[in-house]
C-alpha cells in the first residue's frame, strides 16, 4: 500500500486581527469544498469547525478484526446508541434524564460502533426539540464526510425542473448543463468508482476503476434490463484508481471495512473532507483553520447591514470571539446553517441574516427510506465460499417511477440502495430458526444467498416542514437549540407502499424467492439527507439565496451546503452539495475580484 | 453479588491471573473443548456450567469447526454482562432476564423430568430446549423469550469470534485486494 502523507499537525493559528477575504464556517463536504475551491483561486480564507481534529485512522482502524477488540466494536456500556423505538416512543431531546453517560444517534447502534463513538456527537450536549427526528450530527474536522454512505450520484433535470415535469414545488435556478461541468470537476478531483449507464434521470460521471457485482446482482441486473430498469454498481465516492494530485489519499484495496461499519476509511480511499479537501487547501498557504470553534452568529456591518464576520465561542473554554472576512461562507450542514441564520438577528435583519423572506428553516426536506424486499437465492446455497464484500458498496437501483409514465398514488421517485453475498457475519445467524447441528450448517450454507433492497425516496418539498429556534432550551454553550416541525406527509406514505411492492416484484422477476416484505418506513431523519431549509431561488420573496448561493438579501453572504437545495430529489446529495458549492466560490471570488461584495 | 464484586476488583488489580481462567476464552486459540469453567464475573458457577451447555447445545462443534465453547461464547457473554452496570435500568433487567432465564430453564427440567437441567441425560437436556424454541417466531412463555435472548447472544458472539469468521463461515474478505472481485458489467 502506498505510503500516505499526515498533515503536519501544526495548523496556522486563526488570526483574529485581521479580516480574512472569506471565513467558511464549517467542514464537511460543503466547508471542505469551499475551503479548496476559495484558496484554490487564491483567497485568504479562515476555516472555523465547531468540533476537534480527530486523529482519524487511530479512531477508525479499519482492519480491526471483531474478536481483536474487547466488545467486538461495540461501545463501552456506559455509552448509548438511541433505538428505532425511541424514536417513535419519545419526543426530543431524546438524551434528557438518561441514565448513561453519553448518549448518541441510532448510527452508534450499529456495528462497529466503537469506531465512530468520537466522531457523532453526544446528544446531551446537542439536545433538539419538537417533532420527533433522527438527528445525525458529527462535530470534527470533516464532519459526516468521515463515515458517510459513499453513495455518490449526480441529479438531472427530472430534479431540477421537477417543477415543470410535475407541477409540484419549485424549479431550481439552474438546470443540469450549468452544474455538470463542476460535477466533472468534482470526479476528477475526488474520484468516483461507477458504470456508465447512459440515463437522462442519472447522468453518468467520469467513472474510475468500477467496482463489480455478485451472482445475486447480476441476476437481478439482467432481469432490469428487460423492463428497461437499471441495476448498477454501486457509485462510490472513492477513488478506486487513485489520485496523482493528492498525497494524503490511497486508492480503494477493496477491504470493505466501509460497508461492514457505519463508515469511514482508514486510507481515505473513500472521499472525505480532510484529506480530499482541507489538507491539499492548507498546502497553498492560504488556509487558516480553527476547531472547536462553534460559530453563534454572523456579525453585521452596523452601517451597512452586511456581514462583518463570525462571532464565535471556544468549544473547550466557552470563551468568545469574532473574526471578520470580506466574505462569509456558512457551510454547517442543513439544519446547523438555518440555526446560524435564525440566531443571527440584528437591527438590520430582526428575522434572522437572510431571512427577509421567512423562508430561512422552512421547505425542509430530505429522503424517506426503509420499506423494501429481501430475496433468497437456492442456486447459491453450499457453494464453495466467495469474497463478495470487498468493494465499497455493492449496488443500486436508479428511479423508475414517474418518468415517463405516471403513478396513480404519488409524484416523484425513489431509488434502491442494496447489497448481497457473504458478509464478515453472517446475515441469517439470528433469524434462522431452531437449533443445533441443523441450525449451525443452515447459517453457513445459506451465508451467501441472499440479496436485501431498500428504497430511498423523496420527500417533497414543503413550506410547513420547517425548524425554528426553541424559546427555552439551550445547548451545552447556551446557544438556543433547533425545534422541529416535520413530518413525512401523504406523499412519501403511498411512495413508501409502492417501494415495498416493487421490491418484491423485482426480485420475483428476476426468478428469486422472497422471503421478508418490509414495509416499515424508517422515522423522520434517518436517511441522513437532511436538505433545503434556505432554499435558492429566483424570486427573493419565495426564496433565501439566489442561484449562487449567495443571500439576497445580503450579498457578501453564502450558504453552500445542503440548505439550498430546492427539492430533495431521491439521489443522494454529497456529490451535488460539492459541485454546487464548486460553482458558487468560482462566482464568489470573480464577484470579489470584480469589487461586487 | 459481594463475591463478584470483589472478584472484579481483584481482576482489576491484576490479581485475577489466576481467577480468571474463564477469559481465557477471549482469546479463542486458548480455549477448548474441556473448558475449565468456575465461577464467572457476573454468573456463578452453576450459571456458568449451564450457559456452556445450553450455547454448545445452540451451536455445537461439528466437521467443519468448533462450537460455542471453542468460541469462547460464555465468558464473553459473562463478562459483558458483568460490565453492564446494574444502576443503569436497562441493563439490570437484562442481568435479571439472564438470572431467571436460567433458574426458568432448571425449572422446565424438573417439570419435564424432574431434575435439574444439567442433571438430565443428553436427549433429555435436548427435550427441553426443544420446548424452549418451540414458538421461536412468537415467543410467549417465559423460558420461550429466554430461549430467544440466549441464541441471540450465543450467534451474536459465536459468528464474531475467531472460530466463527474463519473455521465456520470460512470468511475471504477484510483483505487487501488489487482488482474487484465479482462480474465487471462495465462494457455490457
Amino acid at each position: 500500500m502506498a505510503h500516505l502523507h499526515r498533515p503536519e499537525q501544526k495548523q496556522p493559528e486563526a488570526d483574529l486581527t485581521r479580516v480574512y477575504d472569506a471565513i467558511v464556517v464549517g467542514s464537511g463536504a460543503a466547508g471542505g469544498m469551499a475551503a479548496h475551491a476559495l484558496t484554490a483561486r487564491g483567497l485568504q480564507v479562515l476555516l472555523l469547525e465547531a468540533g476537534k481534529k480527530l486523529d482519524i485512522e487511530s479512531e477508525l482502524k479499519s482492519m480491526e478484526w471483531p474478536y481483536d477488540h474487547t466488545r467486538r466494536g461495540l461501545m463501552p456500556p456506559d455509552r448509548h446508541a438511541i433505538s428505532f423505538n425511541e424514536y417513535t416512543i419519545r419526543q426530543p431531546p431524546y438524551a434528557k434524564d438518561s441514565p448513561y453517560a453519553k448518549v448518541h444517534s441510532y448510527v452508534q447502534g450499529w456495528g462497529g460502533s466503537d469506531y465512530s463513538k468520537n466522531i457523532v456527537v453526544d446528544e446531551k450536549e446537542h439536545p433538539y426539540t419538537g417533532t420527533g427526528y433522527a438527528w445525525v450530527r458529527a462535530r470534527c474536522l470533516g464532519g459526516k464526510t468521515n463515515i458517510w454512505g459513499r453513495l455518490a450520484l449526480r441529479l438531472s433535470d427530472y430534479d431540477f425542473k421537477a417543477k415543470t415535469h410535475d407541477g409540484y414545488g419549485e424549479d431550481w435556478p439552474i438546470s443540469y448543463a450549468d452544474l455538470a461541468p463542476y460535477y466533472d470537476k468534482v470526479d476528477l478531483y475526488l474520484g468516483i468508482a461507477g458504470v456508465k449507464e447512459n440515463l437522462p434521470h442519472l447522468p453518468d460521471s467520469i467513472f474510475q476503476r468500477p467496482t463489480r457485482l455478485n451472482p445475486a446482482e447480476v441476476k437481478v441486473r439482467n432481469s432490469l434490463l428487460r423492463s428497461g430498469r437499471v441495476l448498477t454498481p454501486y457509485r462510490a465516492g472513492v477513488t478506486t484508481d487513485g489520485l496523482k494530485h493528492n498525497k494524503y489519499r490511497s486508492r480503494c484495496f477493496g477491504r470493505g471495512a466501509c460497508s461492514r461499519r457505519s463508515g469511514g476509511c482508514d486510507i481515505h480511499a473513500a472521499f472525505d473532507s480532510p484529506t480530499g479537501l482541507i489538507y491539499p487547501a492548507n498546502d497553498t498557504g492560504r488556509l487558516s483553520m480553527r476547531t472547536n470553534a462553534t460559530v453563534r452568529e454572523v456579525t453585521v456591518d452596523p452601517d451597512t447591514g452586511k456581514a462583518r464576520g463570525v462571532a464565535f465561542l471556544d468549544s473547550e473554554t466557552g470563551q468568545s470571539y469574532e473574526a471578520r472576512a470580506k466574505v462569509v461562507v456558512i457551510a454547517a450542514s442543513t439544519l446547523e446553517s438555518a440555526r446560524i441564520l435564525l440566531l443571527s438577528k440584528s437591527r438590520q435583519h430582526p428575522n434572522g441574516i437572510g431571512n427577509s423572506s421567512g423562508h430561512v428553516g422552512h421547505n425542509f426536506c430530505e429522503h424517506v427510506m426503509g420499506p423494501g424486499a429481501r430475496g433468497f437465492v437456492k442456486e447459491l446455497v453450499g457453494k464453495p465460499r466467495t469474497l463478495d464484500d470487498g468493494r465499497p458498496g455493492s449496488f443500486y437501483i436508479p428511479r423508475f417511477r414517474n418518468l415517463k409514465d405516471r403513478h396513480p398514488k404519488f409524484i416523484r421517485g425513489y431509488g434502491f440502495e442494496g447489497g448481497s453475498g457473504t458478509g464478515m457475519v453472517p446475515g441469517d445467524s439470528v433469524e434462522s430458526p431452531g437449533f443445533g447441528a441443523s441450525y449451525k450448517k443452515k447459517v453457513r450454507d445459506e451465508a451467501g444467498a441472499y440479496i436485501d433492497m431498500g428504497g430511498f425516496g423523496e420527500v417533497l418539498a414543503r413550506y410547513e416542514n420547517h425548524v425554528d429556534l426553541d424559546p427555552a432550551v439551550k445547548d451545552r454553550w447556551g446557544i438556543p437549540v433547533l425545534r422541529f416541525h416535520y413530518k413525512f406527509g401523504d406523499n412519501e406514505k403511498a411512495m413508501c407502499e409502492d417501494m415495498a411492492e416493487s421490491a418484491k416484484e423485482l426480485l420475483e422477476e428476476a426468478g428469486i424467492e422472497v422471503v421478508h416484505v418490509n414495509k416499515r418506513v424508517l422515522t423522520e431523519g434517518w436517511s441522513i439527507h437532511e436538505l433545503g431549509t434556505a432554499r435558492m431561488g429566483n424570486d427573493p420573496r419565495t426564496s433565501v439565496l439566489n442561484q449562487h448561493q449567495q443571500s439576497h438579501d445580503v450579498k457578501n453572504l453564502f450558504v453552500v451546503d445542503g440548505s439550498s437545495h430546492v427539492s430533495a430529489s431521491c439521489q443522494n446529495p454529497t456529490w451535488t452539495i460539492m459541485a454546487l458549492c464548486w460553482r458558487s466560490s468560482d462566482y464568489l471570488a470573480d464577484e470579489l475580484g470584480r469589487g461586487n461584495l | 453479588m459481594t463475591e463478584k464484586i470483589s472478584r472484579r476488583e481483584l481482576l482489576q488489580l491484576g490479581v485475577g491471573a489466576t481467577l480468571a481462567a474463564p477469559l481465557a476464552g477471549l482469546a479463542p486459540a486458548a480455549a477448548s473443548a474441556a473448558p475449565a469453567i468456575s465461577v464467572g464475573l457476573f454468573s456463578g458457577a452453576t450459571e456458568m456450567a449451564l450457559l456452556d451447555e445450553l450455547t454448545e447445545m445452540i451451536i455445537p462443534a461439528d466437521a467443519q469447526s468448533g462450537g460455542a465453547r471453542a468460541a469462547g461464547v460464555v465468558p464473553f457473554l459473562d463478562r459483558r454482562l458483568a460490565e453492564r452496570d446494574s444502576k443503569i435500568p436497562d441493563y439490570a433487567e437484562e442481568r435479571k432476564r439472564w438470572k431467571d432465564g436460567l433458574l426458568r430453564v432448571d425449572e422446565v427440567a424438573r417439570e419435564m423430568h424432574g431434575k435439574a437441567f444439567l442433571e438430565t441425560a443428553p436427549e433429555q437436556r435436548l427435550a427441553v430446549l426443544t420446548r424452549m424454541a418451540r414458538n421461536e417466531k412468537d415467543p410467549k412463555a417465559s423460558e420461550e423469550r429466554f430461549f430467544g435472548e440466549l441464541k441471540k447472544a450465543t450467534a451474536g458472539i459465536y459468528y464474531t469470534s475467531k472460530v466463527g469468521i474463519h473455521d465456520d463461515v470460512q470468511y475471504k474478505g477484510n483483505t487487501l485486494l488489487t482488482e474487484f472481485v465479482g462480474e465487471d458489467v462495465s462494457s455490457k
